[in-house]
C-alpha cells in the first residue's frame, strides 16, 4: 500500500489505474440475485471477465432485495474480477455504512461507487422506513475523509488500516432541473468523486450539451467520467424506459430502430423476434459507444446489461475496446 | 321493508324562499301530497347540515329530501 | 397546521371493541380547520356509530363533546365529571389530544379516532400538504425557503437525486421535485451560490433521532417561592 501511495494511486485500484494510464475504461454491471446461491455471481462473473475493467455490483438495486453488494464482490473477485461496491443511502445510516466500507475493504474491495438509491416505494419492500441518513455528496465526502484524513465522519482517527477507496458517484445528464446537473456533478467533485458513472444515455444530444457545460467548468480534468449505456432488449422494454422510467430520456430514433428491427418476422417466432431485437440491441449500443467516445471529457463507459451480461462482450469487442490493457 | 304495503317515512327539508313556499302553494290550490313526507321548513337548503340528515335516519326516517 | 383524517370506520368499529357507552371528543384546533376532528365530525362520527352498532345489533350509546384544544390541560380538565359514565373515550383530535386525554385521565383510556398524518396547510379549498417535519434544526434559510427534509422524498442536503424529471418527484408524479422548486426559487431571488456549497451531514440528533424532545424556558416557568 504504501507503494501505491508513492506512486500516487489513491487506492490502487485496476479501474485507477487504467483511468491513469488514459486508457478508455470499460465497466459493467453485475446484478447480484434474489437468492443465496454463490453460483449466480460466479456464473455472471466468468461471462464479464476479461471484458471489463472493473464490475460495479448494484446494491438492493430498485430497492428489491438482494444478495448484498460486498458479499457478492468478495465472490466477483475469486472469479478475477474488480468489484466497484455499489452502497447507497437509502438502506444504512453513517455507522452502517462506515462498518461495512471497513469490511468492506479488509475483503478486498478497492472501488466504491456512492449512491442516493432508487426510493423504496419501487421495490419489494414499499412499506420500509427509508434511511437517508446521508446523502450521496456526504457519503462521497465521508468515504474522501476516511482515505485521506484517516478519520470517521465524527472526526475520530480511524484505528490501524485506513479504508482507501477509489471514489465514484452517479450523474444523470437526463435529469432535471437541467441547469443543476453540471453543479451537482462539481458538487460531487467538490466532495472527492475520482470518477462518475452516468445514467444510462439515449439522448446523445443532451449527453453533449451537458458534457459541454462540465468541460466548459473543466470538471473533466478533475474527475473521470464514464458515460452510461446499455443494449436495448425489445422495443417494448425501449418504449417502457421512455416512457415509466423516471430521470431517463430515449430518443424516439432508438425506439423505431428497434421496432424496425421485427419487421417482416411472424409474431409467433418469438425466438427470431428475440434474436433480431438483441442484435439491433447490441448493435445500437456499439454505434453509441462510438459516437460517445468522440465527445470532450469522456474517460470510458460503463455498460449496464441487466440480466443481460452476454451482451457485455460483443459490445465491447464490437466497440473495438478487446483486449483491455492491464497497467502494472 | 318487503311489505308490499311498506310506505316510506320521508323528511324533506324544505327552502323557505322556494319549495316551502311550492308547498304551501299546492295547500293553498288543495293538491293533496302524500301525508308519510313531513316538511322542516329552512331558511335555506345551504342550513341543512349532514349530521341533520344522519339524525334523521336515526330517528327512523327512510328517506330524506332537501328541497331548494 | 397539525393535519389529520378520520380513520376508517370499521377500523373505528374494531377498537371500540364492546364498550356499550362511548363519548366522541372533539378538538376545536387544528383538526377542525382540516375537517377531521371538530364539533361537525364528531356529530357525524357519534351519529355513524350509533347507527352502525344498531344495525349490528347491539346499539352503542355515543355522546358527544368537542373542547376548544385537546393538547392543554386547562381545556380538557372540565370533561374530568363526566368521564366516569363511558366505557371508553373516543378522541377525534391529533396524537397529542389523544395522548393528553390519556396521561390527564388515568382511569379511562381514550382510543384515536384520526391518523394524525403532518404538519402542512391548505395548498388550496380540501387539499392538505406537508411542509415541515419538526427537525429540530431549521434549514429553511439555506433552501429558497423550501424544505427538502419535508418535501424531497430522500431529504436530500445537496440537490436533487437522478429521479427527479420534468419537475416531479420519481415517487409520484403529484409530487413536486423539492429540489426542482428550490433551485428555480434560488434562480430568482439570485441565490444559486448558496446551493453550490456542500451542506454537511445533518445533525439528527436534534430531530426525533436524538429521542423525544422537550423545551424547557425557565423565563416562562412558574416558580413557587420559597
Amino acid at each position: 500500500m504504501a507503494e501505491e501511495r508513492a506512486n500516487g494511486y489513491k487506492s490502487g485500484s485496476n479501474l485507477e489505474k487504467i483511468l491513469r494510464a488514459g486508457h478508455f475504461a470499460v465497466t459493467a454491471e453485475l446484478g447480484p440475485p434474489q437468492g443465496a446461491d454463490p453460483e449466480d455471481i460466479l456464473r455472471k462473473a466468468r461471462i464479464l471477465k476479461g471484458v471489463a475493467d472493473a464490475v460495479n455490483i448494484t446494491d438492493n438495486q430498485t430497492a428489491i432485495v438482494r444478495m448484498s453488494s460486498i458479499a457478492s464482490g468478495v465472490l466477483a473477485m475469486s472469479e478475477g474480477l474488480e468489484p466497484v461496491v455499489q452502497m447507497t443511502c437509502r438502506d444504512r445510516n453513517r455507522l452502517a455504512i462506515q462498518a461495512d466500507l471497513l469490511g468492506a475493504y479488509a475483503l478486498g474491495m478497492r472501488n466504491l461507487l456512492c449512491l442516493t438509491g432508487d426510493h423504496q416505494s419501487f421495490g419489494n419492500h414499499p412499506t420500509a422506513k427509508n434511511v437517508h441518513d446521508l446523502d450521496s455528496v456526504q457519503l462521497i465526502r465521508m468515504v474522501k475523509d476516511m482515505r485521506d484524513e484517516g478519520c470517521f465522519q465524527c472526526g475520530d482517527a480511524i484505528k490501524g488500516v485506513v479504508p482507501r477507496f477509489f471514489i465514484g458517484a452517479a450523474a444523470n445528464p437526463f435529469g432535471d432541473p437541467f441547469e443543476f446537473r453540471p453543479y451537482r456533478l462539481a458538487k460531487k467533485v467538490a466532495a472527492g468523486a475520482d470518477f462518475i458513472q452516468t445514467q444510462l444515455i439515449y439522448d446523445i444530444p443532451r449527453f453533449r450539451e451537458f458534457m459541454k457545460r462540465v468541460v466548459d467548468m473543466g470538471l473533466h480534468e478533475k474527475v473521470y467520467i464514464l458515460a452510461g449505456v446499455g443494449p436495448l432488449k425489445s422495443s417494448g422494454a425501449a418504449r417502457y424506459m421512455r416512457d415509466k422510467v423516471p430521470g431517463m430520456i430515449v430518443r424516439d430514433e432508438y425506439v423505431e430502430r428497434m421496432v424496425a428491427a421485427i419487421k417482416g418476422i411472424p409474431k409467433e417466432d418469438k425466438k427470431a423476434r428475440r434474436e433480431a431485437w438483441r442484435k439491433t440491441g447490441i448493435q445500437i449500443c456499439i454505434e453509441q459507444i462510438q459516437e460517445i467516445r468522440e465527445i470532450e471529457g469522456v474517460a470510458g463507459i460503463h455498460i449496464m446489461a441487466i440480466e443481460w451480461e452476454e451482451a457485455v462482450r460483443p459490445i465491447v469487442e464490437g466497440a473495438g475496446l478487446l483486449p483491455r490493457p492491464t497497467v502494472e | 321493508m318487503n311489505d308490499a304495503h311498506f310506505e316510506p317515512k320521508i323528511l324533506a327539508f324544505c327552502c323557505r324562499h322556494c319549495a316551502y313556499a311550492a308547498a304551501d302553494l299546492a295547500g293553498g290550490m288543495r293538491i293533496q301530497y302524500p301525508p308519510n313526507v313531513r316538511i322542516v321548513e329552512v331558511p335555506c337548503s345551504g342550513r341543512v347540515e349532514v349530521t341533520e340528515i344522519l339524525h334523521a335516519f336515526e330517528r327512523g326516517v327512510d328517506g330524506v329530501m332537501v328541497a331548494g | 397546521m397539525i393535519v389529520a383524517e378520520q380513520k376508517p370506520l370499521a377500523e373505528i368499529m374494531e377498537l371500540l371493541g364492546d364498550a356499550r357507552k362511548v363519548l366522541v371528543v372533539g378538538c376545536g384546533t387544528c383538526v377542525t380547520v382540516c375537517f377531521a376532528g371538530g364539533e361537525k365530525e364528531v356529530g357525524i362520527l357519534a351519529s355513524a356509530l350509533r347507527m352502525m352498532s344498531k344495525l349490528e345489533g347491539h346499539p352503542m350509546e355515543v355522546d358527544e363533546a368537542t373542547v376548544q384544544r385537546q393538547c392543554e390541560w386547562e381545556y380538557i380538565d372540565p370533561l374530568e365529571e363526566r368521564l366516569g359514565e363511558y366505557d371508553v373515550v373516543l378522541s377525534l383530535a391529533c396524537g397529542i389530544g389523544v395522548q393528553a386525554m390519556n396521561e390527564r385521565f388515568p382511569d379511562t383510556l381514550t382510543l384515536p379516532g384520526l391518523n394524525t398524518t403532518f404538519l402542512g396547510l391548505p395548498e388550496e379549498q380540501g387539499v392538505w400538504e406537508e411542509r415541515c417535519q419538526a427537525c429540530g434544526d431549521c434549514i429553511l434559510g439555506l433552501t429558497a425557503g423550501i424544505c427538502p427534509i419535508a418535501r424531497c422524498s430522500k431529504q436530500l442536503l445537496n440537490g436533487p437525486c437522478g429521479g427527479s424529471q420534468n419537475g416531479v418527484c420519481e415517487v409520484d408524479p403529484d409530487i413536486p421535485c423539492a429540489w426542482q422548486l428550490i433551485w428555480e426559487r434560488a434562480v430568482k431571488l439570485g441565490r444559486v451560490d448558496q446551493l453550490l456549497e456542500i451542506q454537511p451531514p445533518k445533525d439528527w440528533s436534534k430531530s426525533r433521532d436524538g429521542g423525544p424532545r422537550k423545551i424547557v424556558r425557565e423565563d416562562l416557568r412558574l416558580v413557587e417561592a420559597e
